[in-house]
């Protein structure tokens, strides 16, 4: 049965289109136009009262020179690599942990899950409240410890500590939650066999657990990474991208160019390069985890196949009629 | 052992969160204090504040923040609703794209930073005068909400059997019929996970409201924004607002355990 066929219909082939058509039009409003749209900007010099005027490559030129917006960038990278990392690392191990648990584990996973659903402008106030020099619970524990004080958002290393901290009690949850899926979903049998062989806990979590788990390791990190280039709430709150720009963003530079400053010309530039680098990042990821896993894994591809055959097998419903 | 030292890092925040919005600013300025009755006395002085007469506009940001979660995942899932169960039911060919490219399509979106985006919206209201106003912020929300929404459905009505749906065509149900009387019903759950998702995922939303709205249309996060850029903030107040917020997820939480219990947990990883 060739999909042609149903469209040969034009009365089915209006209904068809008329249940996409709702969110192509959303689609364009607020993803394609706006998409065009800001790299247009990005080519103007335009001030936030709405005069403009074209002036080419020049706001991608001064930017790359500001050096506000290169740290912003680094920041963004660093801040991308440090909390994928760490909250990679822990989300897979609290997932196995959390996998190992025989009571309490609904409870135990909701208290993990929690929170990653918290707002997060909440969470980067309750941060704040955290990290608060003076009247915060972390700077009372460290000095019962016998720790030196640290000013947590006036110098800048602890400051970008802070938000990796702020950020990594938020995220890992994400992790865990995808990693933790994954877990559930592997093939009991080869796990049964290998203890009946007598290898140890280690050895089966390495040669069996983490490379069956790769497909799902490369979602969770592909995804958060993703997220992670969009940091904005969080920082705002903390520190607003202080000390100096110590922890700011490329999302709060474009924010502040854009909407403080009045110069959205450079603040679209801004965005566009950020939108170049999650592109390009993308990208690589996928080639790295497709060369890596050869043909062994297929992330995130296997339901197309399955999504396929049951729309085939739905057409039958109209040919029957 | 591990899991509890991560459980309490993991908690202490939020009971933190909870203890500061009983205290008096005075038991906060003092240093830090853990526990009710034994360190300080716990008052309901920041609730009086908060639901008392004088209330800084809180309830006006209460129920904007209501209205744009409740509205726009209405409509994320009424046409997020349609558009999986077309590309569940049919197959789509335009050029190069088929089912599965024009959902990738779709959901590709939440790879674009928002930032990208918002920036060309500010100009677009601007000009159409949407700038904080309470349809334009529903609008953006629904947007951004829908891919979610195409995402979760489209799994959900693909496990629909499709014996079911021909039963029904064989009894004379109109295609119209067929949807509301025998997809939706079966596709209930899923429809009502994907409404409680969108749902928190407007009500989370930050950015935009930050950029999109300054007066009429603000949100619950402004709001806290705003108290916590004062000299001395108000940590007391601003727990108790930050309370408000986080009580609609940790609904949702509870509520979405039972379906990823059936959905991810046996579905694996989509």
């Amino acid at each position: 049965m060739r999909p042609s066929k149903s469209t040969a219909r034009p009365a089915r082939n209006a209904t068809k289109r008329l249940m996409l058509a709702p969110a192509f039009l959303f689609f364009a409003a607020f993803t394609i136009f706006p998409l065009i749209f800001t790299a247009y900007v990005s080519l103007s010099a335009w001030n936030i009262g709405g005069r403009h005027i074209f002036i080419g490559l020049a706001n991608y030129r001064s930017i790359l020179g500001d050096i506000t917006y290169l740290l912003s960038l680094r920041n963004t990278v660093l801040f991308t690599l440090a909390t994928t990392f760490i909250e990679y690392v822990l989300g897979f191990g609290i997932a196995y942990l959390v996998n190992g648990v025989a009571r309490w584990q609904r409870p135990i996973r909701l208290a993990v899950l929690l929170p990653m659903l918290l707002t997060p402008i909440v969470v980067g106030f309750i941060w704040k409240m955290m990290l608060d020099p003076s009247f915060g619970p972390i700077d009372s524990v460290l000095r019962h410890l016998g720790l030196p004080r640290i000013n947590w958002l006036s110098s800048a290393v602890p400051a970008f500590m802070g938000i990796v901290l702020a950020d990594t009690w938020e995220w890992t949850p994400f992790m865990f939650l995808i990693l933790f899926a994954g877990l559930r979903s592997l093939p009991t049998e080869p796990f049964e066999s290998a203890r009946v062989d007598g290898a140890s806990p280690w050895r089966i979590f390495w040669d069996l657990t983490f490379p069956l788990m790769i497909p799902a390791s490369a979602a969770a990190i592909l995804l958060r990474s993703v997220e992670s280039f969009k940091l904005f709430d969080i920082v705002y709150l903390i520190t607003a991208g202080g000390p100096g720009v110590a922890t700011s963003t490329v999302s709060l530079d474009a924010y502040f160019t854009g909407l403080r400053a009045g110069d959205l010309g450079s603040a679209a530039a801004m965005t566009i390069i950020l939108l170049i680098i999650v592109i390009v990042v993308t990208m690589s990821f996928l080639q790295l985890v497709a060369r890596f896993g050869q043909s062994k894994m297929r992330p995130l591809s296997s339901p197309k196949d399955l999504a396929s055959s049951r729309a085939n097998s739905r057409t039958q419903v109209h040919e029957t009629r | 052992m591990l899991l509890a030292i991560w459980l309490a890092f993991a908690l202490f925040p939020i009971y933190w969160t909870v203890a500061t919005a009983f205290k008096t600013p005075i038991d906060i300025y003092q240093g830090p204090k853990y526990v009710p009755f034994i360190d300080f006395h716990p008052t309901v002085m920041s609730w009086e504040r908060l639901f008392g007469p004088q209330n800084f506009s809180f309830f006006k940001d209460f129920a904007n923040s209501l209205l744009f979660g409740s509205m726009s995942a209405l409509l994320a899932v009424l046409l997020g609703a349609f558009a999986a169960y077309g590309l569940a039911q049919y197959r789509y060919k335009f050029g190069f794209y088929k089912n599965d490219d024009i959902a990738y399509l779709l959901v590709s979106q939440r790879f674009m930073p928002p930032i990208v985006a918002v920036l060309a919206i500010y100009i677009t209201y601007q000009k159409l005068s949407l700038l904080d106003s309470r349809l334009g912020m529903i609008l953006a929300y629904t947007a951004f909400d829908l891919p979610l929404a195409i995402f979760l459905l489209r799994n959900f009505f693909e496990q629909i059997p499709v014996e079911l749906e021909q039963a029904a065509a064989i009894d004379g149900y109109g295609k119209v019929e067929r949807l509301l009387r025998v997809v939706f019903p079966l596709a209930a759950p899923g429809l009502a996970a994907a409404y409680m998702i969108c749902f928190v995922f407007s009500w989370n939303d930050f950015l935009f409201a930050l950029i999109l709205t300054f007066d009429n249309a603000t949100t619950l996060p402004i709001m806290i924004t705003n108290l916590n850029t004062q000299m001395q903030p108000m940590w007391w107040l601003l727990s108790a607002v930050g309370i408000v917020v986080m009580v609609p997820p940790v609904i949702v939480a509870v509520f979405l355990d039972r379906y990823m219990q059936r959905q991810v947990l046996r579905g694996g990883v989509r």
